[in-house]
């Protein structure tokens, strides 16, 4: 299977990297343009069922990097694709026009990550309840370092004897 | 008539977990619903990067109270891809029935749930009694009833203890001696189909468009297993059926449900036959020192709710660089949920989302 797709996507997409894994696994990795096309080519060729949306924060690259994961419900592989966006400038495009699940995952990288999809629907808050300067999820927020400052200072009930 | 919203939950007597749904409701019907996630976010993935591979074992099985061990196991396998950790025959062979007990047990506490909720008190005691019972299995197995931390990287944490699987037997023997009872009370009876037919129903293109996995996808026909699709531990050396349904409505999923039980325990019956000897794990490095080379890995199985992935990445550290979990929860009760409940009677929202199989614990993360 993975040949004629991996030929396919190389004839259609420019600055498309593609590897195969030991097992037959494809790892596409696409620059940030192209991705919502490559999804909706890989959708029509049966990878159907979007599993996940994560993002990994590599901050020594100075980069977010989204990383799809699709299977189909029938066969025995999975395509994880992969696109980096820069730190500084963190806009990307909803894929909810393609995937319709993909909403909850956006929303959460929204809040996580402080990716902004545009187009999403509804970019509120998912799981938080209060507002961080720093979006807790990214390397650079040290959850040791907010947990003393925040509920350190809660003091301790005295009892009254 | 009048809009008016209303707060189902995470206070409420038809919600089963810390979860809240706001209902937009005209007379008795539903026009909207929002579901609410977030009582119990606790950022596991985010502690995760501060613990080192063998420290997050006890934090994994947190994720879903009501079926821990498929969440070792998803972080047990995908640990062992990245390290390139090989695991004997005889801990393949453990972990399947380990995890089909895990399965029964899930269903079993699902079932609870769902017969409470449509006042079969009495199926719901029974269903909380015999789930028990395999609690007291996996509390002789592992030492603890709930959490268990026992798969492990590279085999399970120690053999079977003498005797235990004649017991194993017997248990589920005694469990499934009251199947007829389950069936004549419950499954087979009018109030229960009159109750659950047509409601939540889905189309089998609604499914997959909605990316629903596990019971949800199977009650409207389609065979999808990962078990089957993508096998791990030893599940392409045992025969079994993926039971499924057409109708997609609640009734159908919980069909599902029963028929999976009966399924699991027979495959736990064929692996005790031929479970093979030996060794039960490989030894791993020092957990104290161990770092693991860098890459990133997906690997999934089949909870008892459908697939259960996760995305490992690892930067050559002692500890995981990112860890994302892909709960089969997440889709079904942030989007199948919200869209079910739209034009569904208030009285059917509990119905619903417990026929969904919606474990709160496991959206939040």
């Amino acid at each position: 299977m993975d040949n004629s797709i991996k030929r396919k996507l190389k004839a259609i997409f420019r600055g498309i990297e593609i590897s195969t894994e030991k097992n037959g696994r494809l790892v596409i990795s696409v620059p940030m343009d192209s991705t919502g096309d490559v999804l909706k080519s890989l959708k029509d060729q049966g990878y159907i069922h979007l599993a996940l949306i994560s993002c990994v924060d590599w901050i020594d690259k100075e980069k977010l990097e989204l990383v799809y994961i699709l299977s189909s419900y029938s066969e025995n592989d999975h395509i994880i694709l992969k696109t980096n966006i820069p730190r500084k400038k963190l806009d990307f495009r909803t894929v909810i026009d393609i995937f319709e699940n993909a909403e909850p995952y956006e929303r959460e990288i929204h809040e996580l990550f402080g990716i902004d999809f545009k187009g999403h629907p509804r970019q509120i808050p998912l799981f938080l309840e209060r507002d961080y300067e720093i979006p807790p999820f990214r390397k650079d927020f040290d959850t040791r370092k907010y947990v003393k400052e925040y509920f350190d200072e809660i003091p301790f009930v005295k009892e009254d004897k | 008539m009048r809009e008016l919203e209303l707060f189902f939950g995470p206070q409420h007597l038809g919600m089963v977990g810390n979860f809240s749904i706001t209902l937009k409701v005209e007379g008795d019907r539903i026009i909207q619903a929002t579901a609410n996630p977030g009582y119990l976010h606790r950022g596991f993935e985010k502690l995760m990067e501060y613990r080192t591979w063998i420290q997050n074992f006890p934090l994994v099985c947190r994720i879903n109270v009501v079926e821990p061990d498929h969440m070792e196991m998803v972080y047990s396998m995908a640990v062992e891809k990245l390290a390139g950790i090989e695991v004997p025959e005889r801990a393949h062979h453990i972990r399947s029935i380990y995890l089909e007990l895990a399965r029964v047990g899930s269903h079993l506490f699902g079932l609870w749930a769902y017969a409470n909720m449509l006042g079969f008190d009495t199926v719901a005691q029974w269903a909380m009694y015999h789930r028990d019972l395999i609690l007291d299995l996996f509390e002789e197995l592992t030492g603890g009833r709930v959490y268990h931390i026992y798969i492990w990287p590279g085999g399970v944490r120690r053999d079977f203890p003498r005797g235990f699987e004649d017991r194993m037997v017997s248990t589920l023997h005694s469990i499934g001696k009251c199947v007829p009872d389950y069936d004549a009370t419950f499954f087979n009876n009018r109030l229960f189909y009159e109750r659950a037919k047509d409601i939540g129903k889905i189309t089998q293109a609604e499914a997959i468009k909605m990316g629903g996995v596990g019971q949800v996808i199977r009650a409207t026909g389609l065979k999808s297993d990962i078990r089957k699709i993508e096998p791990y531990a030893a599940y392409q050396k045992v025969d079994f059926e993926v039971p499924i349904r057409e109708d997609g409505d609640a009734y159908s999923r919980v069909w599902v449900i029963r028929d999976e039980m009966i399924e699991s325990v027979h495959m736990i019956f064929k692996l005790l036959d031929n479970l093979p000897k030996g060794e039960v794990y490989n030894r791993i490095p020092n957990p104290f020192k161990w770092t693991i080379p860098p890459g990133d890995a997906y690997v999934r199985v089949e909870s008892s709710r459908g697939e259960l992935g996760l995305y490992l990445v690892s930067d050559g550290g002692d500890k995981p660089y990112r860890v994302h979990f892909r709960t089969p929860s997440y889709t079904h009760g942030l989007v199948i949920l919200e869209k079910l409940l739209k034009n569904a009677s208030i009285a059917d929202v509990g119905n619903i989302m417990i026929s969904l199989y919606v474990v709160a614990p496991e959206i939040d993360r």
